[in-house]
């Protein structure tokens, strides 16, 4: 990288007032002394970069991107951007074969759910995950996502594809890798509510992954070359009067926020519309577009996890306010912290032990309360949370289908 | 009396800036008994308040080409001997669309009369070298500018000096000499915060203070005409450019931005002010908004890059002795035998000059210092490195750069070679006390134990504790528990801690607003109602540093 | 979304205008640009500071001064109300609002206050404490704490004092990192175990000392560290607050943002409020940062967002003004009059705010706006240092707006 190129910063970080307020709320610092922190790793740190690039220091890998330092901080400054950005541009570590297996969670997934017996059993196996811990420094405490047998696209080609046009209103689902190769159920769940209140499902032509694992794990150039194709696929959606959806709170924030921030690319002509799945229902609703009918036998006691991206979204109200409009169900909120798992930041060996401290209190705090489900609009979440307490996880959009009453539903929307 | 000859030296250098501090280390390279005396702290006056600019000469290539080539040859010098004062970064020479592009080619020729490199780049590949740059720049040229930590350099010489046998006092003014008929034989000190009077002798007595040199000059009794002239400058949160950007034209207002550490400096104004003005170092708000405007113009994001500082220096710009009026002053070396000039023996005034040329200066007075005394030892400090930076070849255990931590890295820049002398074995000493700068709590007791520090205005000077972006909210308290911890005396330091904010405000209310206000009033509501340290000011008790 | 009331700040003035609202069934949410100025809170509350008897002093204020503003009876009343809320919230604390007691500072210099948290010492007089001999304790590495001047406070005013520092293999990890002995993070340690090893240490070396003072470094999300080691230990144990983020002042912060979403307050963090839709001289609805273009609503607003620290107020090169609505703002025009050159002096600016009418209904153009009122130190008038009323402004005008709310 051209060491002048890299001198030149955006004046964000010198709105730090030194105040430290970031520090209270980091989950790494609070567990991983290596790391400096994000006022030391972002404003700090930046200050010294700008000087010489030679004081950037490798432990801003284990930054988690969760970015609570930038919802606590009360000067708007973009803490985790500045480190994101920092690793991307300094960093002297290469991205090696664990990161492109990690991050590759298309190309994986596509793999996989081809083999999807073979593989879910093969990486349960002892043998494997010592093998995979030694080659490849992925932990083999780790329970991997099962893949799917079916993916979400092949369902919908066969099974849904064909009745959405008939529907008076249209959307764009942006799946992401893991409704389409680990979960499909969560996409036929999106349809099957959307297709409720009228509104028929399209899927991209071509959909790529996010990229927010690329990003994490070094390979910007793959990510944005990805995140290209996204956005001519989003304008296209966009030109249809389509809005895009995503039931992912980390899909949605990479899209929106991290294109522009960490890649550079140019997003706001569609920025506000790319939206996630929960804030797009809670809205028809509210301006009294579209009504629910819940089943009167659907009783649920949930307790609702908030994902670090959706902290930063500030959306929870959304997918906490859909959930409380279901009778049955009875809902407690969960402290906001980190579950520790962070995308693929967790699977790696250096981090695993981290990754379970950060999570530690969430985990006793959703253990004592004894609840059934765990709601939660993030998969990485949900793979965390299921592996460290045993207790199911369902994204909201799950529960809502769940609760459902399509037929009269459907009614009171005047859909056939 | 015993004490007279306790108290005798071959020579005396008052004045604890650069030029003082680097006579004092020639002189007791040369073997002479040595004492310097420093009214306040070393780099309090013009040393600490200018660019750092290592001058490439270029700047006064065109209208004064001694003073060109004296700075060209001491830029190679120090490059040599202070390799961790300096910082080669080269410089651009720009032109902009409103100045004269012929005035480059007079600039280019001047300066390879002067022996400085002066090469003309497209403006493309100036942009491209220093991409801060004002981008409409029509011509630019590269010289061999670079940055120069005048505190670095000052405490190095001191260090040096003191390794050499001198001696040094701080904070003791100079209210009179020993004269005996047309000879000065000592200097009589009052310590400015106790007021405790003392007489040092000494054969050759060295006035090296700068602009405060005629005063200096009028307690013993001759007379120089200097004419104060003050330059305002702003210091910018971080490095903005990394490549110094000067102005191709006349010099004037604002037209030199240097990077410097972490941050970028641009400078100066220049007014005359009357001399009973030299202690005030006010700078105006007018002042402030002329920094801004200019600097913009060399790079556009000065215009919205966070304001760390704005401070001023007093040049001492000296008449020559055949016009009191002040119209032919020279920016050269102004070495003056009081013997030959006025009839006083014993009595030398070093002064003019610049920081780039300081050694020099020393070398001078030194010269003169030895003729008077009889010495034949020459001058060695062209060659001899300043500690810190010795050649690191004989050292192979030391680890690389890049292994070390952030502070320690810092820390290397700051000390050079020294660096291996801070305290780093445990947890204890890593800890930052400064996380703006990067500085442990063993580089402080290093600074503490070694760097002759008395307070907390000292210890900022020796190790950059307290220059970063919260301008010491953070650190100020940390360190002064440290100090109080080595000194023992709590009402010392808390006092210390008072005046040492308050100095750190002196240069941010000419720049109140935006973030320095919210700094302001974050820090106030820490130490005043937190802390409640606003007790500490106002005791009868207690003098106030002003510092 | 709608809601009956919005409040724009979430630290001590918008939880306290929010609690006291949804304590009454409203139905409240407050959007907060970040975390407050709580976190570096002494754990006391200046009523006023510059007199013995506060409300005395604050009789002599000028009219303008937001206390003159809702009238000495009500900071009477609401200055007593305050002390219940806290109560309930689970926020320890005592207080004489007809006379102010001292607290050490972490320097060792004597302050008054209000109210304090039960965490600190308080006494009576700034001349004499209430022991003969005591002991601090500090922490191996931790270097926000500052025994030398401590020392010193306790000495002056004839009191023994024997100090030790203990060194516990839990901080072994901690230390590693060079900025990890912060109060906060320390703060996260002393949970459990350590806790009864920290008063098994102490045991044998507190002698005869009558009060214990350690740095206040723990109970971050609750005050059981500081019950537990209390519980532990057979003579009383203080705390000395330390350099930000205050423990005491995290911890406050994060117990009224509990009980006000136990009371089903929604409470919106890291969003900024960009602007709002006015409607006849009424604020309609306000848009935020994270929701683009969905409307929030309310019947009325409450503009808690604090002075130049959190960017209630903001001063650019030029002028100082209000950034989200543009509201009147006192200050004085030109930036040289804006500061004085001593630290130590009245800071003008200090005293810059939004003005408001009697009723602290925030204007545009002179105008008030019908339903938009202003609480805390984002309004005018007041120097929280200078005088010692920052904290007592705080919860007054947050008090008294709640219950204009309710009684409109």
């Amino acid at each position: 990288m051209n060491y002048q190129n890299s001198n030149i910063s955006s004046n964000n970080f010198e709105q730090c007032i030194k105040c430290t307020i970031c520090t209270v709320y980091c989950p790494v610092t609070a567990v991983n002394p290596e790391y400096p922190g994000p006022k030391q790793a972002g404003p700090d740190g930046e200050r010294y970069r700008l000087k010489k690039p030679l004081f950037y220091d490798e432990a801003l890998k284990y930054c988690l991107n969760c970015k609570r330092c930038e919802v606590a901080c009360p000067s708007n400054v973009k803490i985790g951007d500045i480190i994101q950005l920092a690793r991307l541009k300094y960093s002297k570590k290469r991205p090696g074969l664990r990161e492109q297996i990690l991050a590759n969670t298309d190309f994986m997934g596509s793999l996989a759910t081809t083999f999807a017996p073979i593989v879910n059993t093969t990486v349960k196996l002892k043998p494997v995950k010592k093998i995979m811990d030694w080659t490849l420094k992925i932990d083999s405490h780790r329970t991997f996502p099962q893949y799917a047998s079916q993916r979400f696209t092949t369902w919908f080609k066969r099974h849904a594809a064909k009745h959405q046009a008939e529907l008076p209103n249209q959307v764009t689902y942006f799946h992401g890798c893991y409704a389409n190769y680990n979960y499909p159920q969560l996409g036929k769940d999106l349809v099957k509510v959307l297709n409720a209140v009228g509104y028929g499902v399209n899927l991209m032509e071509k959909e790529r992954c996010c990229g927010v694992a690329k990003i994490s794990n070094g390979l910007v150039k793959q990510a944005s070359r990805d995140a290209k194709r996204n956005l001519e696929e989003v304008r296209r959606s966009v030109a249809q009067n389509r809005e895009v959806i995503a039931t992912s709170t980390t899909c949605t924030f990479t899209l929106r926020d991290e294109y522009h921030h960490i890649l550079g690319l140019d997003n706001s002509d569609v920025r506000e519309q790319i939206n996630l799945a929960t804030r797009f229902l809670y809205r028809l609703v509210d301006e009294g577009k579209i009504k629910l009918a819940f089943r009167d036998d659907f009783k649920l006691r949930v307790a609702y996890h908030t994902p670090c991206h959706m902290e930063k979204l500030g959306w929870s109200i959304y997918s906490t306010s859909l959930m409380r409009m279901i009778p049955g169900l009875e809902l407690i909120m969960l402290d906001s912290i980190c579950c520790g798992i962070a995308g693929t930041y967790g699977f790696k060996r250096e981090n695993y032990k981290y990754s379970q401290a950060i999570g530690a209190p969430l985990f006793k705090q959703i253990a004592d309360l004894g609840v059934s489900v765990v709601a939660c609009d993030c998969e990485t979440c949900k793979w965390q949370i299921e592996m460290s307490t045993g207790v199911k996880v369902e994204n909201p959009i799950s529960l809502l289908a769940q609760a459902l009453d399509v037929e009269r539903t459907k009614a009171l929307n005047n859909i056939k | 009396m015993l004490q007279t000859i306790k108290n005798h030296y071959d020579v005396i250098v008052i004045g604890g800036g650069a030029t003082g501090a680097g006579t004092a280390r020639d002189c007791a390279m040369r073997g002479l008994k040595t004492l310097l005396v420093e009214r306040k702290d070393f780099t309090a006056g013009a040393t600490g308040r200018n660019h750092g600019l290592l001058h490439s000469g270029a700047r006064y290539a065109v209208t004064d080409q001694e003073s060109a080539s004296e700075c060209i040859s001491e830029n190679m010098i120090l490059r040599r001997i202070s390799r961790h004062c300096v910082e080669e970064t080269g410089g651009l020479f720009i032109t902009l669309p409103e100045d004269d592009l012929s005035y480059q080619a007079k600039f280019v020729e001047s300066c390879q009369k002067a022996g400085i490199s002066a090469e003309i780049l497209d403006p493309k590949e100036a942009i491209r070298m220093e991409p801060s740059v004002n981008p409409d720049i029509i011509g630019a040229v590269r010289v061999p500018d670079g940055a120069v930590d005048p505190f670095r350099l000052t405490t190095a010489n001191i260090v040096d000096a003191r390794l050499h046998g001198a001696d040094i006092i701080t904070y003791n003014e100079v209210v009179g000499f020993v004269r005996n008929q047309n000879r000065i034989e000592g200097v009589n000190l009052r310590h400015i915060k106790n007021g405790t009077e003392s007489t040092y002798y000494a054969d050759v007595v060295i006035n090296a203070c700068g602009i405060w040199g005629a005063h200096v000059a009028e307690l013993a009794g001759v007379r120089i005409n200097m004419f104060p002239a003050k330059g305002a400058l702003l210091i910018f949160g971080h490095r903005v450019n990394s490549v110094v950007i000067n102005r191709c034209r006349k010099p004037a207002d604002a037209d030199i931005l240097v990077p410097g550490d972490t941050i970028s400096l641009i400078g100066t104004t220049s007014s005359r002010i009357p001399y009973e003005d030299i202690d005030k170092n006010e700078v105006t708000p007018e002042e402030v908004d002329v920094l801004l405007r200019e600097g913009s113009r060399l790079a556009p994001v000065l215009a919205n890059t966070r304001i760390l500082r704005a401070y001023s220096g007093v040049r001492p710009l000296v008449a020559a002795d055949n016009d009191p009026s002040g119209r032919s002053i020279s920016r050269g070396i102004v070495c003056l035998d009081h013997a030959e000039r006025d009839g006083l023996e014993g009595f030398i005034t070093i002064t003019g000059g610049k920081l780039m040329t300081y050694r020099l200066m020393a070398e001078w007075a030194t010269d003169m210092a030895c003729r008077k005394l009889g010495s034949k030892a020459q001058c060695l400090t062209a060659k001899t490195p300043l500690p810190g930076s010795e050649s690191t070849a004989e050292n192979p255990k030391r680890k690389h750069i890049i292994e070390l931590s952030t502070e320690q890295k810092a820390a290397e820049g700051r000390h050079g070679t020294m660096s291996r002398y801070i305290p780093s074995h445990n947890a204890n000493d890593d800890a930052l006390v400064c996380e703006c700068e990067q500085v442990s709590v063993g580089e402080i007791n290093y600074a503490i134990d070694n760097l002759h520090v008395h307070n907390l205005i000292n210890l900022r000077r020796r190790t950059r504790m307290g220059m970063g972006t919260c301008q010491g909210e953070l650190c100020a308290c940390r360190a002064a528990g440290l100090l109080g911890k080595a000194y023992g005396c709590a009402d010392r330091t808390l006092n210390d801690l008072a005046s040492f904010l308050g100095e750190r405000w002196k240069g941010m209310y000419p720049i109140a607003w935006g973030e320095t206000l919210v700094e302001n009033q974050f820090t106030s509501w820490l130490y005043n109602g937190v802390c409640g340290i606003n007790q500490m000011v106002g005791k009868k008790d207690v003098t106030p540093n002003k510092d | 979304m709608k809601y009956e009331t919005i409040i724009i700040g979430g630290g001590l003035s918008g939880l306290l205008s929010g609690i006291s609202l949804a304590e009454r069934g409203h139905k409240v949410a407050i959007i907060s640009a970040g975390q407050s100025a709580l976190h570096f809170s002494s754990g006391s509350f200046e009523l006023f500071d510059s007199a013995e008897n506060p409300l005395q002093g604050i009789a002599s204020l000028s009219e303008e001064h937001p206390y003159r503003k809702i009238g000495l009876e009500a900071v009477e009343h609401y200055a007593d109300a305050v002390k219940d809320i806290f109560a309930r919230a689970g926020v320890k604390c005592s207080g004489d609002k007809n006379r102010n007691h001292y607290r050490i500072t972490p320097i060792g210099m004597i302050k008054s206050a209000w109210l304090t948290l039960d965490d600190y010492a308080t006494f009576d007089s700034a001349e004499e404490l209430p022991w003969r001999r005591v002991a601090l304790v500090n922490f191996e590495g931790y270097i926000d704490f500052y025994p030398k001047f401590l020392e010193s406070c306790f000495a002056k005013r004839g009191v023994d004092c024997e100090t030790f520092t203990l060194t516990l293999k839990e901080f072994e990890h901690l230390r590693e990192s060079a900025t990890e002995m912060r109060a906060t993070n320390i703060a996260r340690v002393m949970t459990g175990d350590i806790l009864s090893k920290i008063a098994q240490e102490l045991k044998g070396r507190i002698g005869d000392a009558e009060a214990l003072f350690m740095p206040a470094v723990f109970g971050m999300f609750d005050d059981e560290a500081v019950t537990t080691l209390r519980s532990m230990v057979r003579v009383p144990l203080y705390f000395i607050p330390t350099m930000p983020a205050s423990v005491p002042g995290v911890r406050t912060q994060i117990q009224l943002k509990n009980y006000f979403q136990k009371l089903g307050g929604v409470y919106l963090l890291g969003d900024n409020v960009t602007e709002g839709v006015m409607e006849g001289g009424r604020l309609k609805s306000i848009l935020t940062a994270n929701h683009g273009d969905m409307e929030f609503e309310a019947d009325n607003f409450v503009l808690a967002t604090g002075s130049f620290f959190s960017h209630g107020i903001i001063a650019s090169q030029e002028h100082i003004y209000e950034p989200i609505f543009g509201l009147d703002v006192a200050a004085d025009a030109h930036r040289s009059e804006w500061y004085n050159q001593d630290l130590y002096a009245h800071q003008p600016y200090m005293g810059y705010g939004v003005t408001t009418d009697e009723q602290l209904r925030c204007k545009i153009g002179g105008e008030s706006v019908a339903n938009l009122y202003a609480v805390g130190s984002v309004l005018a008038s007041q120097n929280a240092i200078v005088e010692g009323t920052g904290g007592g402004v705080a919860i007054t005008t947050a008090l008294y707006v709640a219950d204009k709310i309710i009684n409109a």
